[in-house]
């Protein structure tokens, strides 16, 4: 195995392809990607199989817990913050704060203990087993911040005014005193998942944004590699063996591709409707109808394509020799027909895998695709209303991520053409 | 040429006949009418529903009857029935009847803009091949390719509509659709959708054309062309373009059966009332009738244009027999 890689990375196509230095870079991107995807995964695949099985003793806090569909869509701050590179307008600084400060007056409405544990910002400052000495600490310090608050409220043109500007810090001083002070560690945790602002339910857009890295390659990998799968088995033996199985192979292949996508993802999707793939608390099984519907069109480009490589590759003389060496037709098949058609997969994978992302962005924002937790194709979507108030923060992050993905995909699609056809010309 | 024709038509009706049956099939794996009734629903009602649209018969008589249905092209008439679900008292024909023109007259112009551009673009690219003009193109059509069809749309209506708007004073072009204007005011409620369309079709066109016109400039017709003297506009605009054709066609001719479904994207963020957004809107309300209806008519409008794009290529290039 590991000799069959080396020679296949000293290959021609292989030298070629490592002298397009752009191809290379997009490489690199994509293993960057799919390194970020498999982390998410391997925390998700943690926690479910700790939790199932109970082999392992799932901890509360640490490193299983930093990707989860539950931190992608809980609540991390105020709404619609702007990221790292817009600071924040004055009005919107004085939003934020009433924000803050709505949390802690709802939260000490009834019961005050309680409700003030549920405070996701961060760790309170007054010791809560102190009981309701600490309520009533915390009472006064707000009182004092609703009336700075008050103040500002009042000022005409916080842009102009000095005095304003200065208890907009005072205020946000004495709001982030509320909390304790943050680590090193912490702060940096609260930098990254704050870096790209929030969306207009107050989740971390970065997070959120990282969360679909996992999904668009979950998708991708799936569906390429089922599609790739099922289109080269059926394409090889279609065109190896004729006959009645050639007859059915085509007959397949040409009723589905009489189906636009489209069309037969409405079926699908109907199919689905009701069953249990329809369950939004399951969202792996959620995912199933969008896998059905890629993968019950994309398997017909690689069979089409390996069907033609093969019936070209049954007349040449090797296979004639390994006929009349006496090896049966099965094994011809599998051993010296599929191997030569492997560059045609790789291609065909990557165009596939592309592919698949697109469209489960472009059906995830109809609602047809993922239902549960985040993808870019659902930020897409929440973001429109956002767009025409001026807010991009949202749909830039969304895209911008995909964007380097697609990007480096079809950069390497084009050099693997190009190192393994020497014919094709692009 | 009508013998093929006649041949390749009754080689597509039993794949036709399998495509309804699939279909037929896939759809009522799970009851549609539980699925549109919702859990509230009475027996009583579901029942009653069931026999309206006569999903209570064997599966083989829904299928037969579906099938004249198909063949009489009689998709709800007041003598025989075929009502939409969400939108009661609505013959399926008519609601089609009625979103075919509002598609028609976005994914047309679209189509024919689109095309003359890319060939010219493309055209442009292929001859001044290596070129700095020729990698610009084509690095600007990869990163175009790259950027998601949703961001051209909601960015498109964003600065076309909203911030033009603002700037002009005056709406050119609208967000979403009027429905009291429709297809008068053309410029108003589909050009901005046209726009968008044409730009995000654009690169994935020009990229194909540029590398069939490109291989076809390596051919040897093409260096006895050289070899007599032909100066290159007459090698590239005449000789090399004609060939290139054939592959162009093809292509044009694919995407002509999604000029009825229309770009479903663009008619459901610019709420026009047309196929696309139909599909789309009975998916959501569960309608029945109208996925059943779309899916066969849909299939056999795609099929008929396979065959056709198959004739064309023989009028198109004399050296394809059909046979």
């Amino acid at each position: 195995m590991i000799r069959k890689i080396k020679r296949a990375w000293g290959g021609r196509p292989a030298r070629k392809f490592r002298r397009n230095r752009l191809a290379v870079a997009a490489l690199s991107l994509i293993g960057v990607y799919v390194a970020v995807g498999l982390c998410v995964m391997a925390c998700d695949f943690a926690r479910a199989v700790g939790s199932a099985t109970k082999w392992w003793d799932v901890p509360q806090e640490g490193w299983v817990h930093f990707f989860t569909v539950q931190r992608a869509d809980s609540e991390v701050g105020p709404l619609e913050m702007t990221g790292w590179l817009e600071s924040q307008t004055p009005e919107k600084r004085l939003r934020d704060a009433e924000f803050t400060i709505g949390k802690f007056r709802n939260a000490m409405r009834r019961t005050p203990l309680s409700g003030l544990e549920r405070i996701r910002l961060g760790e309170l400052r007054v010791d809560l087993s102190e009981g309701e000495e600490a309520v009533a600490k915390l009472k006064v310090k707000l009182a004092e911040i609703q009336e700075l608050r008050d103040k500002l409220n009042e000022s005409q043109d916080l842009n102009v005014d000095g005095a304003a500007a200065a208890g907009l810090d005072e205020l946000e001083t004495r709001i982030s005193d509320l909390f304790k002070p943050m680590t090193a560690g912490e702060k940096l945790r609260q930098a990254i998942t704050m870096s790209l602002g929030t969306d207009r339910n107050g989740r971390s857009i970065m997070m959120r944004a990282v969360y679909s890295v996992k999904v668009a390659i979950q998708v991708g990998l799936v569906v390429g590699l089922v599609s790739v799968f099922i289109g080269s088995l059926l394409g090889a033996a279609a065109a190896y063996f004729g006959g009645w199985v050639d007859h059915a192979v085509v007959w397949l292949y040409s009723t589905l591709s009489s189906l636009p996508d489209l069309v037969l993802l409405a079926v699908l999707v109907f199919m689905f409707t009701g069953s249990m793939f329809d369950d939004v608390t399951k969202p792996w099984l959620s995912l199933v109808p969008l896998y059905c519907a890629m993968c019950a069109t994309f398997w017909i480009g690689p069979c089409r394509v390996i069907r033609g490589e093969i019936l070209k590759i049954k007349q040449l003389e090797y296979i004639q020799a390994a006929t009349a060496v006496g090896f049966g037709r099965f094994y011809i098949l599998v051993k010296h027909a599929i191997p030569n058609t492997m560059h045609i997969m790789f291609i065909n994978f990557s165009l596939l895998f592309i592919a698949a992302i697109k469209n489960e962005v472009v059906l995830s924002f109809l609602g047809l695709g993922v239902k549960v937790g985040p993808s870019w194709g659902r930020m897409i979507q929440e973001s429109t209303p956002q767009v025409i108030n001026g807010f991009f923060w949202q749909i830039g992050a969304a895209t911008v991520f995909m964007f380097f993905l697609v990007l480096a995909f079809n950069v390497l699609s084009d050099a693997l053409q190009d190192a393994f056809d020497p014919k094709h010309v692009g | 040429m009508w013998p093929y024709i006649l041949r390749r038509l009754l080689y597509s009706i039993p794949v036709y006949l399998g495509i309804i049956l699939i279909v037929m099939a896939a759809l009522r794996v799970n009851d549609p009418v539980a699925a549109y009734l919702g859990k509230n629903a009475t027996e009583e009602q579901i029942r009653l529903k069931r026999e309206a649209m006569g999903l209570d018969r064997p599966f083989l008589v829904q299928y037969g009857l579906f099938l004249k249905r198909i063949v009489t092209f009689d998709f709800g008439s007041p003598q025989n029935p075929y009502e939409s679900w969400k939108f009661e008292g609505q013959q399926v024909s008519t609601k089609i009847a009625e979103s075919v023109p509002a598609t028609l007259a976005h994914t047309v112009p679209a189509l024919i803009i689109t095309t003359l551009i890319s060939i010219g673009v493309s055209l442009l690219s292929a001859y001044y091949r290596g070129s700095l003009l020729d990698r610009t193109l084509m690095v600007l059509v990869v990163l175009g390719m790259s950027v998601s069809v949703l961001v051209f749309i909601i960015f498109g209506q964003y600065f076309g509509a909203y911030w033009l708007t603002e700037k002009v004073g005056t709406p050119i072009f609208a967000t979403g659709y009027d429905a009291e204007q429709g297809l008068k005011a053309w410029r108003y409620n589909y050009m901005l959708p046209v726009f968008i369309t044409v730009i995000v079709a654009m690169g994935y066109d020009t990229r194909f054309y540029r590398s069939v016109m490109v291989e076809e400039t390596g051919r040897d017709y093409i260096t006895t062309a050289i070899a007599k003297g032909a100066t290159k506009p007459k090698i590239m605009c005449v000789h090399m373009l004609k060939n290139a054709m054939i592959p162009v066609i093809t292509r044009i001719m694919i995407t002509l059966p999604f000029l009825m479904a229309g770009s479903f994207l663009i008619e459901s963020q610019f709420r026009i009332p047309g196929m696309g957004k139909l599909l789309l809107d009975a998916l959501t309300n569960k309608d029945f009738p109208i996925i059943q209806a779309f899916t066969a008519i849909f299939a056999g409008v795609f099929i008929l244009t396979n065959i056709l794009t198959d004739v064309l290529y023989a009028l198109v290039d004399p050296r394809v027999r059909l046979s």
